[in-house]
């Protein structure tokens, strides 16, 4: 089960010419930098005008939920899941 | 010429998302809910929770008793909408006839572009593959294949999950003979039991009524299932590019038990009637006939009375004028209400109404464009009635709360 974090992160990110999206490398939370092994599911998010990009990506066995504002060009650890 | 209808249908569409979107969920029964508590209801049930005969509707408590390892999780309809959109603009590509039945439903009428495709079976598969592909390896979906689209229905329901199933014409007795009315699309428990009543069970059956009873007892119904009773089915498939304008405009909402009172049920009633008010500009309708319902006790009966405006209207506040007035006409006030609904009908489309020359009247509609641009701009939740805060512990963001058909917005 996802728990909910919601704590600013630092994001690498490809912007592939064409792709609907900006494909999401790596991140950095806590001063520590986790690679996206696997990206699971993105989605859109409107918040009234703004657009979000909602992540869940894998980084070595576990699920991080993370979002783009795309208005403002801020990511957020939205939520995460660790393997017990 | 024969039609070649496909029926996509998603399987488990809400649990396999979730399972999508967070792999530990993968493989376990789990059930979506809309709030975290036993008397909520399991909105989606993931396949192996079926298993345990967890089903759609089932209270919280119930889904704990048939499967005690189930793992309950908030919805997120925004998730599910962007991920339609997503199958929706791949159906697109296949066909025009495309029609979006709801959220994890669709029809296309493949008529012209099958043969393209190598037929309808390798089209279906082709779907399938891109489905996996471009949404996720849990995002599954089932496609019937048939000539109308109750047919196809059907016999993609008898192919889930994760199936491509279809109704060849020497088939059809087959399928007649072996199925219930009940499971029929478009049959539900009254017409089922009515049928019943008078020895009609299978299909085959039905088809073998007398034209004159089914017409005398269900009016021009009784002559569609006649048709299908007799294996034919012409259903037009309504595109996507041609929605017909919606009749009424409608919201309702089963309330916590905290919030059943009938005083706090109004003030919920109020905030349904400004969603409704908004929903309706946004669609670019006004509307003379208000209907106010609730319901009784938590399995009690439910009450519904209608008043008609003198004017047309798109405003909240003369939607609950108006429910106040139906309100005010029952003798006696329930203590307990379970749920609460407002519906607005008889719609004329803005631009054909007068405007009001009254001042008072200008106000109110200023007023309301100022608020939509708000909530336009910074979300639903942005700019909200004071009232609102009194009835918080309903939370909006789960359980449908704002959704409605409108929002697939597919254009």
């Amino acid at each position: 089960m996802l728990t909910p974090m919601n704590e600013p992160i630092d994001a690498l990110v490809i912007y592939r010419r064409g792709a609907p999206h900006p494909h999401l490398r790596a991140f950095r939370w806590n001063d520590h930098r986790y690679d996206v092994t696997a990206t699971h599911l993105i989605h859109h998010q409107r918040e009234g005008a703004a657009v979000h990009l909602v992540y869940s990506v894998d980084c070595n066995g576990d699920t991080y939920v993370v979002r783009l504002d795309t208005g403002r060009g801020r990511w957020t650890l939205e939520a995460l899941d660790t393997v017990d | 010429m024969r039609r070649v209808i496909l029926h996509v249908d998603m399987d488990s569409y809400f649990a396999s998302v979730e399972q999508q979107v967070c792999p530990s969920l993968r493989g376990k029964p789990i059930g979506v809910t809309g709030r975290p508590t036993e008397r909520s209801i399991v909105v989606a049930a993931s396949r192996e929770a079926k298993r345990y005969r967890v089903r759609t509707g089932m209270p919280v408590w119930e889904a704990r008793k048939a499967c005690p390892k189930i793992e309950l999780v908030p919805g997120n309809p925004e998730r599910y909408l962007s991920v339609t959109k997503r199958f929706i603009e791949i159906l697109k590509e296949y066909t025009a006839l495309l029609e979006i039945y709801s959220i994890d439903e669709a029809f296309l009428d493949v008529t012209q572009e099958e043969a393209r495709h190598g037929g309808p079976i390798r089209m279906a598969e082709e779907i399938r593959r891109r489905f996996r592909e471009e949404l996720g390896e849990c995002i599954t979906a089932t496609v019937g294949i048939a000539e109308g689209k109750t047919f196809a229905k059907l016999i993609g329901a008898r192919s889930k999950p994760d199936g491509v199933g279809r109704l060849d014409p020497e088939e059809m007795a087959e399928l007649l003979e072996s199925t219930a009315v009940g499971d029929v699309w478009g049959i539900g428990p009254r017409i089922t039991a009515r049928l019943n009543r008078v020895g009609i069970r299978t299909l085959k059956e039905l088809g073998r009524a007398s034209e004159r009873y089914l017409k005398s007892e269900f009016g021009v119904y009784g002559l569609h299932l006649l048709d299908v009773g007799q294996g034919r089915d012409s259903t037009p498939l309504v595109p996507y590019t041609d929605v017909p304008a919606p009749k009424s405009v409608g919201h309702s909402k089963s309330l916590p038990p905290d919030l059943r009172d009938f005083r706090l049920a109004s003030i919920v009633l109020r905030d349904l009637c400004d969603k409704v008010a908004r929903r309706m500009r946004r669609l670019g309708f006004m509307g003379r006939t208000v209907h106010c319902g609730f319901r009784v006790g938590s399995i009690g009966p439910h009450y519904g009375k209608q008043t008609t405006l003198d004017l047309p209207s798109d405003d909240g506040e003369t939607f609950y004028r108006a429910c106040l007035v139906v309100l005010d006409k029952i003798p006696v006030k329930p203590e307990q209400v379970s749920n609460v609904g407002v519906s607005v009908g008889n719609l004329v489309p803005t631009e054909r109404t007068l405007c009001s020359l009254l001042e008072v009247d200008r106000r109110r509609e200023r007023l309301n464009e100022a608020v939509d641009r708000i909530r336009d701009r910074y979300g639903d939740r942005s700019i909200q009635l004071g009232t609102s805060l009194l009835v918080r512990p309903i939370p909006q963001h789960v359980g449908g709360f704002f959704m409605a058909s409108d929002d697939l917005e597919v254009g």
